[in-house]
Formats: structure tokens, sequence, C-alpha cells
């Protein structure tokens, strides 16, 4: 017997096969049997097909809950965000996307990026233009009330009224409340140190791009757009040394009555400058207020004929050639004749003068013979290693080359030996003095910050013996000769006086004279070169009508050395303690008649 | 049962839901939060650019040398005023003047109490053997 049995509990049929199912047994089973097989075939159909439903939803919550899980452990949906954090290297972007700041050596500020509020105003939804002009004038002061007027009653819907306002001006403004002003955003370029800096730094345009000195040089890398960009660019500028090397610059230019003058501080183990001034200078944070002779860099762009300076270069040859030993000299009581020139000096001696006496009483003649002596060819090769005769390289682009006489022969060659004939620029003068006084080494001039012992292009250009008979001479300067007035006392200080006549139209003028004094400081174990020059400086009372460098611009290197000494950390000396004057002594060979003999 | 699964279900659904909701709005008010921070952050940095400008501005250097040729007597700072730390000379002590004993060694070494400690474990200040106070 078969039985067929649903159980009225359970949710599905159950069917019970007996075992006489197996067996073929009976007719009136054979029905049941059928019934059972279709009832089978369908109830299995539909829970197949539920099966398959049930496991499709399944999958389906599945993927959806490990989505949420896996959001809820990454915590971030929003793929855009992963995505931007993820490229953005830096946390600070925000803030440093401005074009970076710049810094003198002991992290003074000499150039940042301020965001400014710029007030402008929509003329249309100003209410009453005439009250709102009469305001603004008691805020900003420097604003014409009347242009303020018409500008106001204009009929445009966009006016400017004032660029670049500081964060008081907008407060002021803002609490005047006036309807129809608003503030933009502008970044602004902004020099803290005014125009203390301006010629090494240079300035922006309104779009805050550098257009000159170290501003457009390194404009890529301060702007952050090349491959260079940087955070800060740390200059080799002292702000203390500059700010003394201008303040006695403008003074004794004021006091000479020049019309221009320069200096400028390096360091010569490392070629940093320390300090570089031009007068007259400008602020280059209002540059357009300035005309070109004030943009004008007197030390890197300006090319002279730098005068008896260049004697240094010459005897610095002479010695180290040896083509003249120390003990030697020349006769110098005629003025040389040559090609329509007449080679006199200023302070003639009319007899043979010693190499010392040469250097120290600045004998043109002298130099002119000891050049000759050497010869054109050894001569130019000799300035050539000294940088003297191509363009120098520094990290502005105001940089002059210099002006090459057309012919270099035996003329030429005694005229460039007391500084005529070829100009230079002071920068040029400067970075040759340093590689004479540190022991013959050539370093290229820069004005970043270097370490002290990476050196950049060194070339041996004299031997250091030479090097060490060259301080001594340029003491000898100092101590007897025509720099007197340079001398700091205790920080030994040496150096070389160059007047030159300026070269108008091809001729010289006589009353406009270029006063140099180029100097290195402390002699027995010089650090420091230091360079001033006043452009056409006129005598005065104190100076007896004189207007030489020995006047005029030995003074100001003098009083410099005085200031800039303690900052720099050198020691002052005895100078005269015996040590010192057996460091700088120097046999001088004089053939001077002495009326004390008889 | 069945009726118990969907109450049970609808309202663990309703229990998610609001929950998630919940988060949503924790997590945009956070963001909104962080926005704002973020805004304090930048607006501060640009605060501090503009007081350094400021600062290094109030500070140049004929500035402060105006101030102080008006406020101070100094004046340029002369060689023999400049000196290394060995140059100083070590501060001379005048014996008569500064007569203050100075201990050879130290006074506590040959310290000896007048009576001597009592032998044995150490004893309460208060407790004797005999049983009286000491």
């Amino acid at each position: 017997m078969s039985e067929l049995t649903w159980s009225t509990k359970s949710p599905r049929p159950r069917i019970t096969l007996t075992p006489s199912l197996a067996q073929n047994l009976p007719d009136d089973n054979h029905m049941a049997l059928r019934l059972e097989g279709s009832a089978k075939e369908t109830l299995e159909q539909g829970r197949n097909r539920l099966v398959m439903a049930g496991v499709i939803f399944a999958i389906c919550f599945i993927a959806l809950a490990s989505r949420l899980i896996g959001l809820a452990i990454s915590g971030i949906g929003d793929e855009e965000v992963i995505a931007s954090e993820a490229d953005a290297p830096p946390p600070v972007a925000t803030t440093e996307s401005k074009r970076a700041e710049i810094r003198d050596r002991n992290g003074v500020l000499l150039a940042t990026t301020l965001t400014t509020a710029s007030l402008f105003a929509d003329p249309k939804k100003v209410l009453d233009p005439k009250e709102a002009a009469a305001k603004l004038t008691t805020v900003l002061g420097d604003l014409n009330e009347a242009t303020i007027l018409s500008k106001l009653a204009s009929a445009k819907n966009f006016i400017w009224l004032k660029r670049n306002l500081t964060p008081s001006q907008q407060y002021q403004v803002n609490s005047l409340g006036i309807p129809g002003l608003y503030f933009r955003e502008e970044e602004k370029r902004f020099y803290p140190m005014g125009p203390l800096v301006s010629h090494v730094m240079g300035f922006t345009d309104v779009d805050n791009h550098g257009i000159a000195g170290v501003e457009k040089h390194f404009d890529e890398q301060l702007n952050g757009s090349g491959e260079r960009a940087s955070q800060e660019l740390i200059l080799s500028l002292d702000v203390r040394i500059q700010h003394a090397l201008r303040d006695e610059l403008s003074r004794h230019m004021s006091i000479f009555r020049a019309i221009g003058a320069a200096g400028m501080v390096m360091d010569i183990k490392t070629g940093e400058i320390l300090g570089m001034v031009s007068l007259p200078d400008f602020d280059p944070n209002r540059p357009g207020d300035f005309s070109g002779d004030a943009k004008f860099n007197r030390i890197s762009l300006g090319v002279y004929e730098m005068g008896s300076t260049f004697k240094t270069f010459t005897t610095a040859m002479g010695l180290d050639t040896g083509t003249v030993g120390l003990n030697g000299g020349y006769d110098a009581t005629e003025p040389i004749r040559k090609g329509g020139f007449r080679i006199r000096d200023d302070h003639p001696k009319k007899r043979w003068l010693s190499v010392p006496e040469i250097y120290m009483y600045s004998s043109n003649i002298g130099a002119a013979k000891m050049a000759d002596e050497v010869g054109p060819k050894r001569h130019k090769a000799f300035l050539a290693k000294l940088g003297l005769l191509e363009k120098p390289s520094l990290e502005i682009p105001e940089i002059g080359a210099p002006i090459l006489p057309p012919r270099w022969n035996s003329l030429e060659t005694m005229t460039i030996s007391f500084g005529h004939g070829l100009s230079v620029s002071p920068l040029q003068l400067s970075t040759g003095i340093a590689a004479i006084v540190n022991g013959g080494n050539y370093i290229k001039p820069t004005v970043v910050r270097r370490d002290s012992e990476k050196r950049t292009a060194v070339r041996q250009v004299i031997s250091a013996k030479t090097s060490d008979i060259m301080r001594r001479l340029m003491r000898l300067v100092v101590e007897k000769g025509t720099g007197g007035k340079a001398a700091a006392p205790g920080y030994l200080v040496g150096g070389k006086t160059g007047t030159a006549e300026k070269a108008v139209g091809g001729r010289y003028k006589r009353d406009a004279l270029i006063a140099s004094f180029v100097s290195a400081f402390p002699m027995n174990d010089p650090r420091y070169v230091v360079f001033a020059m006043l452009d056409e400086p006129k005598g005065n009372a104190q100076t007896h009508g004189f207007r030489s460098a020995g006047w005029t611009a030995a003074p100001i290197v003098g009083r410099l050395i005085s200031r800039i000494g303690p900052i720099l950390s050198i020691q002052p000396l005895d100078e005269e303690s015996e040590a010192i004057q057996k460091a700088m002594f120097i046999p001088i060979n004089s053939r001077e008649k002495k009326l004390a003999s008889f | 049962m069945k009726l118990n699964l969907t109450v049970i279900s609808l309202v663990l659904v309703a229990a998610v839901s609001f929950g998630l909701y919940q988060l949503s709005y924790e997590v945009q008010e956070l963001e909104k939060d962080l926005k704002g921070l973020n805004k304090g952050i930048s607006e501060n940095k640009e605060s501090v650019r503009i007081l350094k400008a400021e600062w290094t501005y109030q500070n140049r250097p004929d500035v402060l040398q105006a101030l102080s040729s008006k406020h101070l007597p100094l004046l340029l700072i002369a060689p023999y005023q400049v000196a290394s730390v060995g140059e100083v000379p070590y501060p001379q002590v005048d014996p008569e003047q500064y007569s203050v004993p100075v201990p050879r060694h130290n006074p506590r070494r040959d310290y000896s109490p007048a009576t001597p400690l009592p032998k044995g474990p150490i004893q309460l200040a208060t407790f004797t053997y005999e049983g009286n106070m000491q």
C-alpha cells in the first residue's frame, strides 16, 4: 500500500514513498503514482526557481553588503577626494602656491607675496557718489576727492578705486559701509626692505613675473612652475652690511656732491656677495616711479675705465711672470711719449722708482713700463685669466660686458696697465682683486648663499707667493701711500686708489672723474673685498678741493670697514704689534736721496 | 512567526537606514567643519605672512639706526672694545676683603654623635625594655 500524505504543518508537500511504490503494484495505485509524479515535477520546478531567485538575490545583497563594508572601512565615499588627495604632495599646497619668498643669508625677509584687497566700485549701485567720495578721502588720504567723484559718477559698472590696500585700510573702508564698493583679492609682491636691496632684488610686473634682478633670473624657480620649484630663495646678501654700505655711500655721495655711487662687499673665499649697492636706487615696491638712471646697476651693468686700481693687476703680472723682481724698478723721470699720447704721473717723483714705490705712489709711467716689458700678448692672457675680458656670470640679468680696445698693441698695454682703455664693471674688478689677494684662486661671484666648503670654478691665476706680496703692497698703500684715509684701526686694511677721467664721446672729460677704492681686509689673512666708487665727486673745503680717490672714495671704505668688521666677526688686531709689522713688512728699496745723509 | 520575521526585518531596515542617514549627516557636518578649519588655517597663514612682512618692514636697518641714535648712547665699536673670552681676566679675589672660611673637607665625614647609638635592631624612640619613656 502506498501513501501520499500532505503534512499540513509543513510548508511544502512531502511525499512519503513506501517501499511498495518501487514495485509495480496494482492499478489503483498507478493513478496515485502519476499524480504523484506530476506534483513532484511541479513542486521541484517551483522549488528550483525559488532557489535560483534566492541565489541571485543573495549574490546581489552580498555584493551590496561587501561594498557597504568596504566603504565603511575606507571611510571615504567620494572618489574625487581620494584622487585629489593622492595627487597633492605637500599639505601646505594652498598657501605655498604663491611666488616663493626671498631671504637674506640670515633669514631676513627680502621679498614676499601678500594677498591684498583691491577696492573697486560699481558706480550704478552707489547711492550717493558725493557722500561716498567725501567719506573715502577721509580714509584713503592719497586719493583725490574730485577724481573719485568723477569715477563714481561715470556710467560704467566696474571701476578700480585703489589697488592693493593695506589690511587696516580695508578695515576702515569696510567700516564706512558705503554700498556699491567691493574688494577683490589680488596678489602683490612686497619688498619690506624697500630700496635697500633694490638692484640685486629687481622687481616683478603686475602679474608677478620677475622682470629684473634675481626675480628674473630665478623666475621659474620662484613661481613654482618649473622642475626647480623651491620654497624660498636664500641670497648671499647680509642686510646689515647692505645697510652700512648704502648708508656710507649715500652720505659720502652727498658730501662730495657726486651724481652716483656704488659699492660692494664680497667674501673672497666663497665668492659670495654680502652687499651690493648702486646709488641712486629705487624702491622695488613701486618701480614705475623711478627713472632709468635709478634702475641702472653701476656695479654689474656699468663698465668704467677703473684707473689706477688696475696697477694691482699690472704689478701682480710683473711679479708673477718674473719680468721684474720686488727689488727691481723703472725710471719715472720723464713722461712717456708714444703714438701721440703722453703718459705722465699725477704726483711726479722725477726719479727711479722701485716696484713697491710705483704701486704706492701710483706711478703711471712705472706701471706702463712694467706692462710693456711683459708684452701685450701675455698682458691680455693674464687679464683674461682674471675674468676681465669677458662678461662675468652672476645670477642677475643686468650684467655688462667689458669694452675692449679695438687693437691691443704696445700702446694699449701701456694705457691698460694703469686702467685706461679697457672698461670693466666694478664686479669684475672686485672679483679680480679677490683672486689676487686670496692666494691666487679665481672664484666666480654669486649672490646666492654658498656653503663655505663648496667652491665653484676655481682656477689658479697667480702663485700664492705673488699673492702674499700683493697683500703687503696693498697694505703699504694704506699705510704710507695714497690710500691713507681708508685705514680702519684694527682691521689691517689694504687697498688701491683709482681715479679715472670719464670718457665722454671719445674724449676724456677733465672735470668728470670716477673715484674708486678697492680694498681687502684683514690683510694678514684676507677675508673680504670691499669696493667703493663715486661718480663725478667734487672737492670741498675738507679735502682742500681735491676729488681724487684717496680723498673721496678711500674714507668710505675706512668708515665702512670699521662698521662691518664687528658684524663679520673679524677679530681686531694690534696693527703696531711686532708680529703684524713683520707679516706686513715689504722692502721699499728707495733710491731717493735723503737730505739727512750729508 | 512570519509576522515576527517581517516586523523584525522592517525594524532592522528602519534602524539601519536611520543609522546610515545619521552617519551621512554626521560626515557632512564633519566635512563642513574640516573645510572651515582649513579655511581658518589658510587665513591664519596669510595673517602670519602679513605680520612677518610687517615685522620686517618695521625692523628695517635704517629705522633701527635712527631709533638707536635717538635713544641709545652707542657709538661705533672701537677695536679695543672687542675681545675674546680668553682675554677676559679671571676675577681675582682679595683674601682680606673676602675672608669667608672655606671648609677643607666635608665636615659630616668626621661627625660622631655624642651618645652612641643603642645596639641591636632599630627601636622606636618611645620604647624601652624597661617600659618607660626615654
